[in-house]
């Protein structure tokens, strides 16, 4: 789970809430009325309309450049507004509980528009909608947007959850290769540690959301995806051997200070800085394990190292054996009103001519899982390799399980799973994290 | 007896000189002490001013205390940047209209209220001041959902208005409380004598409470100004994209990726300008204070 | 203006014998004068009161909705739940100390800076934090409390101390590969597993020095030549590009010079050395016999890491001492604004009589003060009992420590944020709740004046 999908998490949820059914229940699922009409021709002249997300910066300029080139394209006037700050729980969620929601909203949790969906708060997607996400994304990001057999969301971007990130030039140094299995990533640290590199390894243990994203990885690969998928859903409790497991392999590097230094210090480390260990100018980590919107984090350096060349990927290695499986997380448009212009909007969003110019706008740090956008639309070729496998595993990959989760039980920062794992990230102690795990996830209603 | 005399001049002398001196080392270690902490209380904000000066790329060489070694690293790129983005004008001119009315109608509105709890005498007043108190306790969250569904029962959500009539309800419980007992403290002989000479409670509140009780009520609305300039909060879930204020504005800019001192560091100092200026102005109001007080 | 108030004043001396108002019309005007308040009061706080009220007695949905009626439940979640309970705690430890700290202080600082002339300057200075937004305060204050001390001047400046006193050790980053040759660990120091004479060469790796960047003296590393008495080398057993067989000197690895090693037999160290630039020691006079092989830790001990502020046992003390830096001005603008209505002639009188500074503020000033000092004190009562901002942003800069600085109002926006607002009412009435004994005193100070 990561930081935006935090900042999701709370703004987004609070919206399907409360007991506020009544203050707009006359806005039921009857406006389908984009459906049918193309996104093209000056139809929506003079339609305004809002879109509240989370992104600032290169990624709010890159969503901003696909809003006016569809403004242009229709006429229409798309005004997106970013909930950032950090402080901003329950700004769509009050904003929607209290009847005043954006038009459209871009949500990282699909277990949210099924909560909207349940609530009557959203519209479900157009014909048109229907049929550009089905012509552009595998059937999986499809099904992820829907409630109930119905579609109400268009994937705007998503990211690669399976990605290792390392220093080339440490690499060099130390004389390795990037290692394929559990084990040798376990003596590639070895290796990196006694050429020098201090921590080879860099935890960011300080936003616990990395945490639960190294836990997914290796438990997706001992436990195998049926297992992933019960637990996701809270079907098999927290105290489950396959648990133990995953945490024992974990142990294998986390509990290891030769490998991640100091756990006191790492369960420290934020996110951002875990990557700047790795990638600044006097690098103190080779290896940082987290999704492929590191890249971003990584360009948005003052003196960036150069992704593809200086910092380079490698899959998350195979653990005893296990075949290759990716996971994903992604964001979500939905339409919150039957304005005229958002069901033409989220059709616009679905096609190959958005997803280039979101993914080609310098600074962007997009990835899009359209499978019809040409790869060269990337501005580099490792983020273009990264789409590529996206796009190529199809429906053969899981998304990111924290975030399917109750936001109380994995979306909480230094509390329940976060938290949870955080302790174990310092005590190393299988059966009491197991079991806090377990205490935790009974405390959350689960959908 | 001139023995005595002059033992008694000679006293005299000697305790008045030895007076002056303690008074003179004790004025030099009461200023001491006072730089000192003046020192220590401005070294985290001078940090922080620093902090703004400097390209991020600086940061990973260290931290703000190695720029004072070579200024010449000191630049107002930061400045700059942010200044070009032009939401941080409007942003502006949005936290002047929110924070001026909330400040001024506080103040008026808790005044009056004040007055009417410290001064007239109506049944239960003491239950509902009681009531106004705890009230000052409830968490600003709390309220935002309820507060939503009334906006948009009146219509007039995303606007100036519900940001400020917002601060202004949340304002109100200190600004009472502050200024009933300020007001109570006000001699019980002046409220008397002028009743007794049939001032109406309308001239009583303006010619005599308001005078008074300058000092209280311009710090109370320094305080109610700060809160609502630097406010952030409240500001996200009420206001919209036109009538948002500054620090939405410069939340907006920074990075969910990335760390963002360079955006929230000369943020900072853009928007303490105004309070800083404020406060000073505010100055003149408790030297007059001062003068109501000690005139006879 | 002062004139009139002067006039009344003295209009007031002149009146003689108590009077009562007349009550039919002051009812009448005090609800004019009470109106505008208790139109906003109602609508933007005593309804959200009463509804958090209710609120609280229902369960949560799955999506926050109010469900079942849960009677008492989410208030003995409270005092159940590991975090609320760590809240609760921090609470009780914010209200028994910060509201007096940020009143004595107020009070130290408004009355000191009455004689000073460069009062305002001092009280703009003390002022300043509160004029700066809680979010760059967050900031400001991780410039301090970083672990980092090339971030946090909090350690830069304990590391400066420590180091000054015990300087760090040479080679904290080496390390031996694997245990085969040498065993121990940085902090205890490391010896040889087996036992060296004189004749056969003890060629002891080392490895993890910074290839990068290696330390100016050393050359790449020799077998030891022979000669007499015992010797040795200690070289880093890695090059840059890896690649070298494990225990061997391949080329291109370098010596680690200016380390000790002390030769040890039956526990007592006999000899001593010191390695060259490259790895080479020799113990001369050691001609026979075999010894154990010894690295003391003085050379490898972990560096000292300064100060964890915002660690375990440290973030709530850290966190309170940015809140005094942020209230302090707070109060002492209320103070001073209290002690500027107190008549100067009254102070001068007192001063004149002789008495002391001390006796003056005990006597005259401390006690027409009290009705602002019970405010200021049961404002930071209140405030702090619903500290908020300051402990949710220093917090985010502790990571999984984060969990130690809880206090109610961050567990209450959690619970919200996770739609739980069930839950998150429950803790907004109870701070209500907790805050009564305040509104008790206050009110019972409140009758004693009116009588």
């Amino acid at each position: 789970m990561s930081l935006k999908m935090r900042n999701l998490a709370v703004t987004a949820i609070a919206a399907t809430s409360l007991l506020s059914v009544a203050a707009c229940g006359s806005s039921s699922s009857s406006g389908d009325s984009g459906s049918g009409s193309s996104p093209s021709g000056q139809s929506l002249k003079g339609v305004s309309f809002t879109i509240l997300g989370q992104w600032t910066g290169g990624e709010q300029d890159a969503f901003q450049a696909v809003i006016d080139a569809f403004d242009k394209k229709t006429g229409a006037k798309g005004t997106y507004t970013p909930a950032a700050g950090g402080d901003e729980a329950g700004v769509l969620g009050t904003k929607v509980a209290g009847g005043t929601p954006p038009d459209i909203a871009v949500l990282s949790l699909p277990g949210a528009i099924a909560q909207y969906a349940s609530a009557n708060k959203i519209q479900p997607a157009s014909a048109a909608v229907q049929s550009a996400v089905s012509a552009n994304f595998a059937t999986e990001w499809g099904t992820l947007a829907s409630a109930g057999g119905k579609l109400y969301g268009v994937p705007v971007d998503a990211s690669d959850k399976s990605t290792v990130w390392y220093n080339a030039k440490a690499f060099t140094n130390a004389g390795i290769t990037p290692p394929a299995t559990w084990d040798d990533l376990i003596k590639a640290g070895k290796t990196l540690s006694a050429s020098g590199v201090q921590v080879p390894i860099s935890v960011g243990g300080g936003d616990g959301w990395t945490l639960t994203d190294w836990f997914e990885n290796v438990y997706l690969r001992t436990a195998g995806v049926d297992l992933y998928d019960k637990l996701t859903k809270h079907q098999i409790p927290w105290t489950d051997p396959s648990v133990a497991t995953a945490l024992t392999t974990l142990k294998q590097i986390w509990g290891d200070p030769e490998l991640i230094g100091s756990p006191a210090a790492a369960v420290k480390v934020p996110f951002t800085s875990s990557v700047d260990n790795v990638f600044k100018k006097t690098p103190t980590s080779a290896i940082v394990y987290e999704a492929s919107f590191v890249a971003t984090t990584i360009t948005s350096d003052k003196n960036p190292a150069k992704v593809g060349t200086d910092a380079k990927v490698f899959p998350f290695p195979s653990i005893n054996g296990s075949a290759p499986v990716s996971e994903a997380a992604g964001d979500f448009a939905v339409a919150f009103t039957p304005n005229k212009a958002a069901q033409p909007f989220l059709a616009y969003l679905a096609s190959p001519e958005a997803a280039k110019i979101l993914v080609s706008t310098s600074g962007s740090g997009f990835l899009s899982v359209n499978k019809n956008l040409a790869n060269s639309a990337y501005p580099d070729a490792t983020s273009g390799d990264l789409a590529k496998q996206l796009v190529d595993v199809g429906n053969n990959f899981r998304f990111d399980m924290s975030d399917q989760a109750p936001a109380a039980f994995g979306g909480t920062p230094n509390k329940t799973e976060w938290g949870d794992l955080q302790t174990f990230l310092v005590n190393g102690n299988v059966a009491a994290a197991q079991q806090q795990l377990e205490k935790d996830a009974k405390s959350v209603k689960w959908n | 007896m001139t023995v005595a005399n002059s033992d008694i001049v000679t006293g005299t002398i000697n305790r008045g000189f030895a007076a002056r001196v303690v008074a003179r080392t004790s004025g030099g270690a009461l200023r001491i002490f006072l730089i000192v902490v003046a020192l220590l209380w401005l070294l985290p904000t001078f940090g922080l001013l620093i902090e703004s000066l400097r390209d991020p790329s600086q940061y990973a060489n260290g931290g703000w205390w190695y720029a004072i070694i070579h200024p010449a690293q000191l630049t107002f790129g930061n400045y700059s940047q942010l200044l070009q983005n032009h939401t941080m004008s409007s942003g502006f001119f949005n936290t002047v209209k929110i924070t001026v009315p909330a400040t001024l109608l506080v103040v008026l509105i808790g005044s009056a209220a004040g007055y009417a709890f410290a001064w007239m005498e109506f049944p239960g007043r003491d239950w509902i001041f009681l009531l106004v108190v705890g009230l000052l306790v409830i968490p600003i969250q709390i309220a935002l959902i309820p507060v939503v569904k009334l906006y948009s029962a009146m219509g007039i959500s995303g606007s100036i208005i519900s940001v400020i009539m917002f601060h202004v309800g949340f304002g109100l419980p200190f600004a009472i409380f502050l200024l009933r007992n300020y007001f109570a403290g006000i001699p019980r002989d002046l409220m008397e004598a002028a009743r007794m000479d049939g001032a109406s409670e309308g001239r009583i509140f303006f010619r005599i409470i308001l005078p008074l009780g300058m000092p209280a009520i311009a710090s109370l609305g320094i305080f109610q100004f700060l809160w609502v300039w630097n406010d952030l909060l409240v500001a996200l879930v009420f206001s919209n994209s036109a009538s948002q204020p500054l620090t939405v504005a410069l939340a907006s800019q920074t990075r969910q990726f990335g760390s963002s001192i360079d955006i929230l560091a000369p943020g900072a100092f853009l928007s303490l300008i105004v309070p800083l200026a404020v406060f000073l102005g505010f100055q003149r109001f408790f030297v007059q204070g001062v003068m109501a007080g000690s005139v006879k | 203006m002062t004139q009139e108030v002067v006039s009344v004043a003295k209009a007031s001396a002149l009146a003689t014998g108590p009077s009562r108002k007349t009550p039919g019309q002051g009812r009448w005007l005090a609800g004019v004068f009470l109106a505008p308040a208790a139109v906003f009061l109602t609508a933007i706080v005593f309804y959200p009161l009463v509804y958090t009220l209710i609120r609280s007695l229902f369960n949560d949905g799955p999506s926050g909705q109010a469900t079942s009626f849960a009677g008492l439940s989410n208030y003995a979640h409270i005092f159940t739940q590991s975090d609320a309970v760590e809240a609760l705690k921090n609470n009780v430890i914010w209200v028994v100390i910060v509201p007096a700290l940020v009143t004595i202080l107020g009070m130290i600082f408004a009355v000191l800076t009455e004689k000073i002339r460069w009062a305002s300057a001092f009280k703009v200075v003390l002022f300043m934090p509160m004029a700066i937004s809680f979010l760059a305060s967050g900031v400001t204050w991780t410039l301090i409390y970083a672990d980092q001390p090339s971030r946090g001047l909090g350690n830069a400046v304990a590391i400066g101390i420590h180091d000054t006193f015990d300087p760090q050790t040479s080679y904290p980053e080496l390390h031996p590969s694997g245990n085969t040759v040498l065993t121990g660990s940085g902090a205890a120091g490391y010896k040889s597993v087996a036992t060296f004479a004189a004749g056969s060469p003890a060629l002891l790796p080392l490895t993890g020095l910074n290839l990068v960047k290696p330390p100016k003296a050393a050359e790449p590393a020799v077998e030891p030549s022979s000669g007499a008495g015992l010797r040795g080398v200690l070289w880093n057993d890695f090059k840059l590009g890896g690649g070298g067989t494990p225990g061997v000197i391949d080329q291109g690895e370098l010596g680690v010079p200016g380390l000790q090693v002390d030769a040890v037999k039956n526990g007592k160290t006999v000899a001593t050395a010191t390695t060259q630039a490259n790895g080479t020691f020799t113990f001369p006079s050691l001609t026979s016999g075999g010894y154990t092989l010894s690295l003391p830790k003085a050379d490898f001990s972990p560096a000292y890491g300064g100060i964890a502020w915002l660690g375990k046992n440290l973030i709530t003390p850290a966190i309170i001492v940015a809140y005094l830096w942020i209230y302090a001005g707070f109060a002492m603008v209320l103070l001073a604004a209290g002690m500027s209505a107190i008549p100067r002639d009254a102070l001068e009188a007192a001063r004149m009589d002789g008495a002391t500074e001390w006796q003056v503020f005990r006597r005259v000033t401390a006690p027409l003060l009290a009705p602002v000092l019970l405010v200021v004190f049961v404002t930071m009562v209140i405030n702090v009992l619903k500290i908020f901002d300051i402990v949710f942003i220093i917090q985010q800069s502790a990571g999984g420590n984060a969990k130690y600085a809880n206090v109610l109002a961050v567990q209450l926006y959690t619970d919200y944020g996770n739609q739980q607002f069930g839950a998150a009412s429950a803790v907004g009435i109870v701070l209500v709740i907790l805050v009564l004994p305040a509104m008790v005193f206050q009110v019972r100070n409140f009758r004693k004046e009116s009588r």
